[in-house]
């Protein structure tokens, strides 16, 4: 035992100086946890935290946006279609309403065309009525000139004329 | 004769940038004054020597220096914690970096277990890395305190007489000079005077390489009844009444034996290596004072890196194969 104790002492190892080293690495044990590892793993750990969150908060706004890109698509389209629609409609609408003033115009036109008709009709008639009393006076005077004769009663006169006329109408057709 | 013409001429070319010029003259006179100067010997010891004679004897060069190394990882710690920051930058992220690293490697060994082990396993790292770059800093080995009989010692100043000193490097009012021949005059005068190395390696000192290898032998018992209780000791005292009983409690007790081994390995692998290291620089710079220790230099800051990162690991396999379950998985 003396001769390990002699050996010891030749190595330098002693009993204080040994302690002191084991001390003095837990000491520097204990204060590198305090210090060191743990703020700078807590840091890490909530570095990865951060990171992934990060990663996802960048996902879900890319799948935001992606979605937006959609909707837009989906907007835009909706109102061409629309903007299509309300073209065909007016278009429509258009080829209604030129209808309906042609129409219109046709059938003021046949209208006028008509009334034209009526009133030349009509002006035919008078100036027939007109004639066939001329006509009348004037075959009443060459029938007196030619007969020679006056009829006694004046009434009598002009039914026999009016019997004649309606019978002339009636065949003058 | 074209050749060496041409090759004149590319040397000439080279000196005449002022630059080139300046280190190639640097290094032409450092290897001149490598003939001239004559180093002293230099002073080894195996052990760690008390800085005052007579005075306490745990205020050891190696004490001292662990001192400063300790101040050293604090400082640097406090730094650490005062600038880390959730966007990483600057020295804060270098440590971040570095103790990643080692939560990486802990866990490639330790799996699950590497958040119990790595405290122990980083401070091992550090604690050894500082430890073992201390010895490297110029001046850590070669200033000298001076003993006098008296019992009290003294940096040697150009004014202290020069009786005391040997022939060694001394720091004397910033500049290390180099006192030859005195020694054995001073010796003659007076029996009691010695000089030590002011500063050394605390791995370079048994007592810090096997005060590490006991706390973390003993951890790894520790470590190996949490997880297992009391069968941990089973490994050790397997005694069984069959063929294989032999066996398998000689098997038992050379685990027992490893055990102490381990301690033994570590205390003198890390010890042997940053020892040598540091008598090798000083027995290079003995050989001849400049440019030959620089490749040493390099090989003994990669000799520092490596045993200390070869003490963490070792110490992280050692606590990893005390948790495991051991006897019964054989059966």
């Amino acid at each position: 035992m003396g001769q390990l104790g002699q050996i010891l002492q030749q190595l330098g190892i002693n009993g204080t100086l040994l302690l002191s080293q084991i001390v003095n690495f837990f000491i520097v044990m204990f204060i590198l946890r305090m210090l060191l590892y743990k703020p700078v793993l807590g840091m890490l750990e909530k570095r990865k935290e951060r990171i992934a969150q990060s990663m996802k908060d960048v996902e879900r706004a890319s799948a935001a946006a992606g979605e937006a890109e959609q909707e837009k698509a989906g907007i835009l389209d909706g109102a061409r279609r629309e903007a299509q629609e309300i073209r065909a409609q007016a278009a429509r609408d258009t080829e209604k309403i030129a209808q309906e003033i042609r129409s219109r115009a046709d059938a003021e036109a046949t209208a006028i065309r008509m009334k034209g008709q009526a009133d030349a009709e009509a002006q035919v008639q008078t100036i027939l009525t007109d004639a066939k009393k001329q006509i009348a006076d004037l075959a009443i005077a060459a029938t007196e000139q030619l007969l020679g004769r006056e009829l006694q009663n004046r009434a009598e006169q002009e039914r026999f004329v009016n019997e004649y006329l309606a019978q002339q109408s009636g065949s003058g057709k | 004769m074209n050749r060496i013409q041409n090759l004149v001429q590319r040397i000439q070319n080279y000196l005449r940038q002022p630059r080139n010029a300046i280190t190639i003259s640097v290094v032409v006179i450092l290897f001149v004054a490598g003939f001239l100067i004559k180093t002293p010997p230099p002073h080894i010891s195996l052990v760690a020597e008390p800085l005052l004679e007579g005075g306490s004897s745990w205020l050891t060069n190696s004490m001292l220096t662990t001192i400063l190394v300790d101040i050293v990882i604090l400082i640097l710690a406090l730094w650490t914690r005062a600038t880390i920051k959730m966007i990483p930058s600057g020295f804060s992220h270098v440590v971040e970096i570095m103790l990643e690293a080692l939560y990486n490697l802990t866990q490639s060994v330790a799996g699950k277990r590497a958040r119990d082990f790595f405290p122990w396993a980083a401070t091992i790292f550090i604690l050894v890395l500082v430890s073992n770059y201390s010895g490297l800093i110029p001046g850590v080995g070669s200033i000298l305190v001076v003993q006098e009989a008296g019992g009290h010692a003294a940096v040697m100043e150009s004014s202290a007489k020069p009786r005391i000193l040997g022939g060694e490097l001394v720091m004397a009012n910033g500049a290390i000079i180099s006192m030859s021949g005195v020694r054995s005059e001073a010796q003659q005068e007076e029996g009691h005077v010695a000089s030590v190395p002011l500063f050394r390696a605390p791995s370079a000192d048994l007592n810090m390489s096997l005060a590490l290898g006991l706390s973390t032998m003993l951890m790894a018992q520790v470590w190996g009844v949490r997880q297992l209780g009391l069968k941990y000791f089973k490994k050790f005292f397997q005694f069984k009444r069959s063929g294989m009983g032999v066996i398998m409690g000689m098997a038992g007790l050379l685990e027992l034996i490893s055990e102490f081994t381990k301690i033994i390995s570590f205390t003198f692998r890390l010890f042997g290596n940053i020892f040598a290291g540091e008598v090798l620089l000083l027995v290079m710079a003995f050989l001849f004072a400049f440019i030959l220790p620089m490749p040493f230099y390099a090989l003994e800051l990669f000799v520092g890196f490596i045993q200390s990162l070869v003490f963490m690991m070792l110490a992280v396999v050692f606590f990893t194969v005390a948790t495991l379950s051991h006897s019964g998985d054989h059966h």
